[in-house]
């Protein structure tokens, strides 16, 4: 298939690929003859031992003698490894050798050829004496290998035979020489050396380089032309093979293939499939040698190939180079089609490579399916394929017992024919069955892998995913504006900035050198970016770093190592990977889950997210591990509750933001991120191990600086932006919740009318309720509708008027003419007091009340009206002492009610003391006024017995934020007397209104209120309406009575 | 490098702190929220004075006032190629942090000079070249940035102490 003159073929270097490699089939024995006798006709010719050259000879499967006078040009493309060609070469060697014998003594000039054969004799040769060589130390190294095929593959019946033969005579030609070169002196001596070798250095280089001029080496039309001839698809290189069986059949008949060469440049993708390619002198020729070769059609239109082509026939198309651990897509056995496959091995002919990738087996399950079925299926026919998974040894014996062959210790298996190590399935792939280019690994399929390893330890290797993404140059893409150097080809060195992109070139305004200031136009294959150490960079492109944004530390050539923001490591990737950053920090989070959050694991393990990669997050658990998790294998996110508070071994509080420091152990010290149960999580600087977070029992650190917002907050003063905490009455619990409401809701069975919407103006009957909605039996239409409760209004369903249900519901005790008193009393005013519990309240409650009509709720008021204006603080007072006793919706409703009032600071002190003070447990009633707690001295009730009445006065000039706020906050007798109305009652006022009517209204206090009111009257309450009369009427207090024109006035107060 | 820089804030105020002492109450504020802290590229050390603090306006809806305030600041900005004096405060194989004030700087240890190196058999752990120069946290080194980066309220920096006068300060 080639000729043997190498001039031809001399020009690539890099060309040393096979293209459509196969091993060719061949007997070396019979082209050794034809051999010989090629070389002799090229004797004169350069020779070459460049490995390079040497390797576009060929076999001579094909090659038919040149017509006389015509040498062959044109070298075929290797098809055949190198070994078997040197091998082949060094028996032809062999043979020669005895004919040329004589012909080396005074083969001086030769050096090339000296070359040629020195290899041969090279072990009996005094090596030294060539030392003048520069390449001597390559070419021994090429002659120790030659040597080595020679012995390894040449017959050994040749070596007995010849080798022997050689051997005497070389020692015997030795000895002569030696012998010879002692008797000259040393000049001869030198001179002879200098003859022998002195013009060898530069007839070596221009033979050795095969720097002949391309141009030389191209085909004229004196040379044979090139047909190219039609023949069958695919069947390509089966006629290139029956050629060469012809020439061999045919050699030294009469009747010898009269073509120079064959040669085919097929494949599935090539464009000169379906032709062979035949050099002969004459078309005619051709007709001759392809008649009756099968597949061929010669008779068909040949094409013959221009001159100026038949270089390009000839063009190696570089087949990518493959590495161990590259990465590869599979495209052969079907099932796998597509599948990531690792190199682990090239065959040392570069045509298979041994690939691991991760079997789709099913274990025999489909075959049983479809022999159920009666119908057999051809296996590899497409069907749903098995999932990818590693080999499970169980499973294989389940089925197939028989089938398996196992080695434990290397831990791999032999199953239904083919190689399984660590679960992966091993196999010799041949490399057009693989595609290398574009493989594009995705994270995923990598991981695959890699978490495959024996030891389950990662072994990425970046090297060598980046080697396979690296291949694939379309995906770097330049951007103007890309700070970009050159490093291949003639601009090589030139840095500029990218101006414009236009697909494959790239217009760079040069910054630096010599060119500075010009824009040229690169193509963009040798181009890479440049940065900086320092540059803020993102990874972005294929990498297992792709988004992570660091600075750049160090740059050796396109490996860029930089600092990630995230977590401070040190990474390294390609400078193609990268882009300077404008933005910071890089992705931060996954899905809702960001770094240093908090998370459950399982119901008893959460973890702090200390890195988020791109599909996975590393969490340290509590048990200060680390593992790689899915998102989706994260039950769900513990949101950082900011009141969390634990104990150190100290028993202080920590909590969130302060800094401790371990006891015992390592002493990290740290701020607390997280507080789950007894663990904490800390954060430090110090370490960027597990970015800097570690977890540890909270009873086992001191508190170093507890900072968590509580002892600042004290000394920085007061935020200036927020409402001024000294002007705040009651800052502290204004939040109150109105209480829930127990029992079946109040709206059921109430006639209401609708405000809004299409039935407005209606009347009904709630007939079933929700939370939000009821449901309305229209008067009018006999029809249920649904409406939401905020759009009806309540109506007394003989009067009509409206009512409101809530006080309705508590009205129970005493009929609902409450709201009629309330009314006539003037309370109007109050709008939204119509909930306000004394008013509605304190009304109706009482049977008094009912009793008393009109405007005198209790008994006493009805037994001194006179009174009445005098005592209205000291009433009110009461019921707001009563009210929070009254029942939870009372109390509240009071504090809506007061509207400032709710933080009046006499409803709550009122509320908070109820009667023990009150009763002239006076002990207690001065510290309310002289305690600075104004507001406690607002309830004229406490007042009037006590000093504390001078309080009194205080309050309203003196907010007496944080005394108010001491009381009210806990105001246990508002909160107490929600839930336990009766129990207060009892200690208290209970006492003295035992014997009163409101014995029976024990819950109400209201009674009690009235009950003592008109009992001990002469105590606190009498005592009361003479101070409380001066004080009530500035006071929210005044609320008590809306019959007093002082009634309004409170209001107005606690607005302020 | 440390300036005298002339900044100007809007600085709002409760309307219950209104009162005579209003622009006491503004300066106040505005040096609590305004010092120590790092406004983009450089840090605020200090503020010097406050000057034409502006009438209040109210803003709608929240009732807040906002005064419009001057002020006179002593701030520093870190530069690329600026020489720092830093302390260090973690060593790792990697290289070191080191503390410059409030910036914070990373020194790789490819930025260092090839005879240092780490020791990680050292207590603690600890950068040495085997001679004179010992870094380990607590030392005071002296350092050129070589690359900043800004964050909200955080600056953050790459040093190198590979250089003629870089490295350990002999105290």
């Amino acid at each position: 298939m080639s000729s043997h003159d190498p001039r031809y073929g001399g020009d690539s270097d890099s060309d040393d690929d096979n293209f459509n490699p196969a091993p060719a089939d061949l007997s070396d024995d019979e082209n050794n003859a034809q051999d010989t006798r090629a070389r002799k006709t090229n004797r004169n010719e350069p020779r070459t031992s460049s490995p390079a050259v040497e390797e576009q000879e060929d076999d001579d499967e094909d090659e038919v003698q040149p017509p006389a006078g015509k040498q062959p040009r044109i070298a075929q493309l290797d098809e055949e490894e190198d070994e078997e060609e040197e091998d082949e070469e060094e028996q032809n060697d062999n043979e020669d050798d005895e004919e040329e014998d004589d012909e080396d003594e005074d083969d001086v000039q030769g050096g090339h050829r000296r070359k040629r054969r020195k290899d041969r004799r090279a072990a009996f040769f005094d090596i030294e004496a060539e030392v003048d060589d520069e390449d001597e130390g390559e070419d021994d190294e090429k002659d120790g290998e030659e040597i080595e095929d020679f012995i390894d593959n040449a017959h050994p019946d040749d070596i007995a035979d010849s080798g022997r033969m050689n051997d005497d005579r070389r020692h015997r030609e030795l000895d002569r020489r030696r012998e010879m070169e002692a008797s000259l002196d040393a000049e001869k001596q030198a001179e002879i050396l200098r003859e022998r070798y002195g013009k060898r250095a530069p007839a070596r280089g221009y033979g050795d380089s095969a720097v002949v001029p391309k141009r030389l080496l191209l085909p004229s039309v004196e040379d044979p032309s090139i047909w190219a001839v039609r023949c069958k698809e695919g069947k390509e290189r089966e006629v290139v093979f029956s050629i060469i069986r012809r020439v061999e059949e045919r050699l030294g008949t009469k009747n010898e293939m009269p073509i120079i060469s064959a040669f085919e440049r097929g494949g599935i993708n090539s464009v000169m499939k379906g032709y062979i390619y035949v050099e002969a002198q004459r078309q005619n020729d051709i007709m001759i040698a392809l008649d009756g070769v099968l597949n061929v059609y010669p008779r068909t239109k040949m094409i013959l190939v221009e001159i100026k082509d038949m270089p390009d026939l000839l063009r190696v198309i570089k087949t990518p180079n493959l590495e161990p651990g590259a990465w590869v897509r599979l495209k052969k056995p079907a099932k796998h089609a597509g599948d990531l496959a690792q190199v682990l091995d090239v065959t040392e002919n570069g045509l298979e490579a041994r690939v691991r990738y991760i079997p789709r087996l099913d274990y025999g399950v489909r075959d049983e399916m479809t022999t159920a079925e009666g119908k057999r299926k051809r296996p590899g026919l497409p069907g749903p394929r098995p999932p990818q998974r590693l080999f499970s040894e169980v499973e294989a014996r389940k089925r197939h017992p028989r089938n398996i062959v196992d080695n434990p210790q290397t831990n791999t298996w032999t199953y239904m024919g083919e190689d399984f190590e660590h679960g992966f399935l091993v196999k010799d792939i041949k490399i057009q069955q693989l595609e290398v280019k574009d493989v594009n690994p995705t994270l995923e399929e990598v991981t695959k892998f890699a978490s495959g390893a024996e030891d389950g330890t990662e072994n990425l290797d970046l090297k060598a995913l980046a080697a396979s993404l690296k291949d694939s140059n379309t995906n770097v893409a330049y951007v103007p504006g890309d700070v970009i150097e050159v490093y291949e080809g003639e601009q090589r060195g030139v840095i500029g900035k990218a101006t414009n992109v236009q697909g494959d070139i790239v217009t760079l305004q040069v910054t630096e050198g010599d060119l500075a200031g010009q824009t040229i136009e690169v193509p963009n294959k040798g181009l890479r970016k440049r940065f900086r150490p320092g540059d803020h960079v993102k990874v972005i492109g294929g990498s297992r770093f792709r988004e992570e944004v660091g600075m750049v530390v160090k740059i050796v050539d396109d490996r860029v190592t930089l600092l990630t923001d995230q977590t401070n490591t040190e990474i390294t990737v390609f400078s193609k990977d990268l882009r300077e950053a404008d933005d910071i920090g890089g992705q931060g989070s996954l899905g809702q889950y960001s770094l240093l959050d908090l998370v459950q694991l399982d119901p008893t393990t959460v973890g702090c997210i200390i890195k988020v990669d791109r599909e996975s997050l590393v969490v340290l658990d509590q048990n200060g591990d680390t593992r790689q998790v899915m998102p989706s294998q994260i039950t769900n996110k513990l949101p950082k509750r900011k009141t969390a508070v634990a104990a150190d071994r100290n028993g202080s509080e920590i909590r969130l933001d302060d800094v401790v420091r371990e006891y015992g152990g390592q002493q990290r010290q740290g701020k607390i991120i997280h507080i789950h149960r007894s663990f904490i999580y800390l954060h430090s600087n110090t370490t960027s191990e597990n970015a800097g977070v570690f977890v540890t029992r909270s009873n086992n650190v001191n508190t170093i600086a507890a900072k968590g917002g509580r002892i600042n907050n004290a000394s920085s003063g007061p935020d200036l932006s927020s409402m001024n905490p000294a002007l705040k009455r009651n800052p502290a619990g204004p939040n109150m919740q109105p209480p829930k409401s127990f029992g079946p809701d109040r709206a059921m069975g109430q006639t209401v009318t609708v405000k809004k919407g299409g039935y407005k103006g209606l009347l009904g009957i709630v007939k079933d309720t929700t939370d939000t909605h009821a449901r309305v039996e229209l008067h009018t239409k006999g029809k249920i509708i649904t409406v939401p409760k905020a759009d009806l209004a309540f109506k007394d369903k003989i009067t009509g008027r409206p009512i409101d249900i809530n006080t309705r519901g508590r009205g129970g005790f005493g009929g609902g003419g409450g709201r009629g008193g309330f009314g006539s009393s003037g309370a109007g005013d109050w709008s939204g007091g119509s909930r306000t519990p004394m008013a509605s309240g304190g009304s109706e409650r009482t049977p008094a009340w009912s009793s008393s009509k009109s405007s005198a709720r209790t008994p006493a008021w009805s037994r001194n009206p006179d009174t009445s204006g005098s005592r209205t603080p000291a009433w009110g007072d009461g019921s707001r002492t009563v009210n929070p006793y009254d029942g939870s919706r009372t109390s509240y409703g009071g504090a809506t009610s007061y509207g400032g009032g709710s933080r009046t600071p006499a409803w709550s002190s009122g509320a908070k003391t109820p009667a023990p003070d009150s009763f002239g447990h006076g002990s207690k009633t001065p510290a309310y006024g002289g305690g600075g707690d104004a507001w406690g001295s607002k309830t004229p009730a406490y007042g009037a017995p006590t000093p504390g009445a001078s309080g009194t006065d205080s309050w309203g000039y003196t907010p007496g934020a944080s005394g108010s706020h001491a009381f009210d906050a806990p105001t246990p007798g508002a909160n107490l007397g929600a839930p336990t109305p009766a129990a207060l009652n009892a200690p208290t006022p209970g006492v003295y209104s035992a014997p009163t009517p409101a014995a029976v209204s024990a819950p109400t206090p209201g009674a009690w209120q009235g009950g003592w009111g008109a009992d001990t009257a002469p105590t606190p309450a009498v005592g009361a309406p003479t101070p409380a009369a001066y004080y009530g009427a500035p006071t929210p207090a005044a609320y008590g009575a809306p019959e007093t024109p002082a009634a309004s006035g409170p209001r107005y107060t606690d607005d302020d | 490098m440390f300036f005298l820089h002339n900044l100007e804030r809007r600085v709002t105020l409760h309307p219950s702190y209104f009162g005579r002492n209003m622009h006491d109450l503004v300066t106040t504020k505005l040096v609590k929220d305004v010092e120590g802290t790092c406004a983009g590229d450089y840090y605020i050390i200090a503020i010097m004075d406050t000057f034409d603090v502006s009438e209040g306006r109210i803003l709608p809806g929240s009732g807040l006032a906002e005064f419009t305030v001057g002020y006179r600041a002593v701030v520093w900005r870190p530069f690329k190629g600026e020489v720092v004096d830093a302390i260090a405060y973690s060593v790792n194989p990697h290289g070191f942090f080191a503390q410059a004030g409030p910036l914070r700087l990373f020194v790789s240890s490819h930025l260092m000079p090839d005879e240092i190196q780490y020791d990680a058999n050292a207590t603690p752990p600890q950068f040495t070249n085997n001679a004179d120069m010992v870094i380990e946290p607590g030392t005071h080194v002296r350092v050129k940035i070589i690359g900043l980066r800004t964050e909200v309220g955080e600056m953050w920096a790459i040093g190198s102490i590979n250089g003629d006068f870089l490295g350990c300060l002999q105290a």
